[in-house]
């Protein structure tokens, strides 16, 4: 299996890491031993989003349902609600992400992670999450909308 | 030695703010007034507080604009800083100021009366000028405007050569290289961005977990904190300064912080850890004036526990700013002359010369939901703002604490260029209780920097023009 799936759309190439899982509304989430698991965004939210300026992110300690707020990333022309993908409590936040939140435009699936949650339900979530090339179809289909707005 | 008495119907003690305005006010109502200042008219505010600040907040900030000239397509090769001319500018600004002061209580037929009063009963001042000479002045109503003073904390070493307060800090004469400030609260950021201008690298040590402890909405002090540190500032919150020490040319600030106990070094430490009322040795104890604390106590009219005895400003506690404490006095002047106005403090504006700028009034967030309204945020960046990009100063935003059925705004806070100006509109929007919509369909001019207020307002039905939520 090849690192990324990817596809290029008028000169922009968007990239789908191979080893997690994602949601439709392009966030990934990693998962590591002990019900951990690192969120970030995939590279077509980020690319749709522009560069970012600010990302608030709930701290440590704070505990979500699935879709409850998870953070609000602020790029210079929108605001992203970015919705928890699993339920759990925040761990830990990106510490780059206040004096360097361009990681996030520059290292999506690697450096540019959001934010490690503890879940509490694992099992249930997981089953809920699409495999990369479900969504590499899913991103597909929204690229292809997006050109047809244009 | 005692000289013939003095009578007036209002006496004030005091004149900065509060009580020159107290003073202005009374007699504007026809009074016969009497106002005993003991140092110069215009109080901190005028001599070491806003107005000195502010001088040099303006012009490091021209400085550093010169500095980005190419940016603009301008040629400004030179620009720098030349310190004592910056000094006599600062001087000569405050001096016209307090001369004004001066010439408005003249106008109102205000008798000035120099010397440190005590209140030795509650209808009369007693008052020492600086040659010891004493006189008595008797009045029906007394208004207290006696002010505050830097707060001094137990801290050892505090009195080192090269500590210093912002009085000490309004007067350098060269900029350190490193600058420790203990305090990151509002006076302690003003100093922080205007040595920062200057050159200085500037550590700021707070002692809670946030600057601006209750003095901003914690998502506008949150930002602020990651912009300053964008910048290169270091800013250390949750450090208690344990000692300074010297050591040659060196300070040693010890700090206790979650690494245990450091050291910061610099040349020069501003202790900026706020400011006190100002009521010891005017004779309140002995005549049994109720006490907040340090604070004079009084009631909604600002009326203390003497019979005919108003107090106002600094000195009562609360928020320690000029234009609430003009507030004050205006209200001092009028239930001291047959009035009957209740201080109404819901539309005070806090307002931080920072860079950028810091504005609130009314509830933050965590007020708002604190008292169960069930609230809605609406926000705008200045990143979208077209006027914000023209001056080169998109950082920041504006958010609306909005009821969330009604869309009444219950506070506004702001973070970006000029909002020390645009909060007034924020501030009639709570006073008369103005909703999103009122906002929203209220036309503001184009390119200006308030349709960051319209935008904002728009976003309460998620229907901001220039900018999208996803």
């Amino acid at each position: 299996m090849p690192k990324y799936l990817e596809t290029t759309v008028d000169k922009f190439t968007f990239r789908v890491a191979t080893d997690r899982l994602y949601t439709s509304q392009g966030l990934w989430v990693l998962g590591q031993t002990n019900n951990r698991v690192h969120v970030g965004l995939t590279d077509y939210l980020q690319q749709h989003s522009g560069d970012v300026a600010f990302a608030s992110v709930k701290p440590a300690g704070f505990k979500l349902a699935t879709g409850d707020q998870l953070a609000e990333i602020e790029t210079i022309k929108a605001l992203v609600e970015i919705l928890s993908p699993v339920s759990g409590m925040v761990v830990e936040v990106n510490p780059a992400l206040d004096l360097t939140p361009e990681v996030i435009n520059q290292d999506c699936y690697d450096k540019g992670w959001l934010v490690v949650i503890e879940t509490a339900n694992w099992e249930t979530d997981q089953t809920k999450l699409l495999e990369a090339s479900s969504y590499f179809e899913v991103m597909q289909s929204q690229l292809q909308e997006e050109l047809k707005k244009r | 030695m005692s000289s013939p008495n003095e009578h007036a119907e209002v006496a004030v003690l005091g004149g900065g703010p509060a009580g020159y305005v107290a003073a202005i006010c009374a007699a504007q109502r026809g009074a016969r007034v009497v106002l005993v200042e003991k140092d110069r008219l215009g109080g901190t505010c005028l001599n070491v507080g806003c107005i000195p600040t502010k001088t040099l907040t303006t012009a490091t900030e021209l400085l550093l604009r010169a500095k980005r000239g190419s940016e603009f397509g301008l040629s400004i090769p030179q620009a720098a800083a030349d310190l004592p001319a910056m000094m006599a500018y600062k001087q000569a600004t405050v001096n016209r100021l307090v001369n004004g002061v001066a010439q408005l209580l003249k106008a109102r037929r205000v008798t000035l009366v120099r010397g440190e009063a005590r209140l030795i009963k509650p209808d009369t001042l007693s008052v020492e000028d600086d040659q010891g000479k004493r006189q008595e002045i008797s009045a029906g109503r007394i208004i207290l405007a006696p002010g505050s003073v830097a707060a001094a904390p137990q801290i050892e070493g505090i009195g080192l050569p090269g500590v210093m307060t912002s009085t000490g800090a309004l007067e350098i004469e060269t900029v350190p290289r490193r600058l420790t400030i203990i305090g990151g609260g509002v006076i302690g950021l003003e100093f922080a961005c205007i040595y920062e201008a200057l050159g200085s690298k500037v550590t700021v040590l707070e002692m809670t977990p946030s600057i601006l402890p209750g003095a901003a909405d914690e998502p506008i002090a949150k930002r602020l904190q990651i912009l300053l540190r964008r910048r290169g500032m270091e800013i250390r919150t949750g450090a208690v300064v344990r000692r300074i020490e010297k050591a040659g040319d060196t300070l040693h600030v010890f700090v206790d912080g979650a690494d245990g106990e450091t050291a910061v070094e610099c040349e020069r430490v501003l202790v900026a850890t706020g400011r006190w009322p100002n009521t010891e040795r005017m004779g309140f104890a002995e005549l049994g004036l109720r006490m907040n604390g340090r604070a004079i106590a009084v009631d909604e009219r600002l009326a203390t526990n003497l019979p005919n005895v108003w107090a106002v400003g600094d000195a009562i506690g609360g928020w320690m700013l000029a234009h609430k404490a003009m507030v004050d006095g205006r209200v001092a002047a009028e239930n001291s002359t047959n009035g009957q106005r209740q201080a109404d403090y819901r539309s005070v504006p806090n307002v931080i010369f920072t860079r950028p700028e810091v504005a609130g009034v009314g509830l933050t967030e965590a007020q708002a939901r604190a008292a169960g309204t069930e609230v809605k945020v609406a926000q705008f960046p200045f990143s979208s703002n077209p006027r914000a990009r023209i001056l080169g100063e998109s950082d920041g935003l504006v958010r609306l604490i909005c009821e969330a059925g009604s869309g009444r705004i219950l506070g506004v806070h702001l973070l970006g260029p000029h909002v020390t100006d645009l909060i007034a509109e924020g501030a009639l929007a709570v006073q008369m209780g103005a909703t999103a919509d009122d906002l929203a369909w209220t036309t503001h001019a184009h390119p200006t920097l308030p349709e960051a207020m319209l935008e904002a307002a728009l976003d309460f039905r998620d229907a901001a023009i220039h900018f999208r939520s996803q």
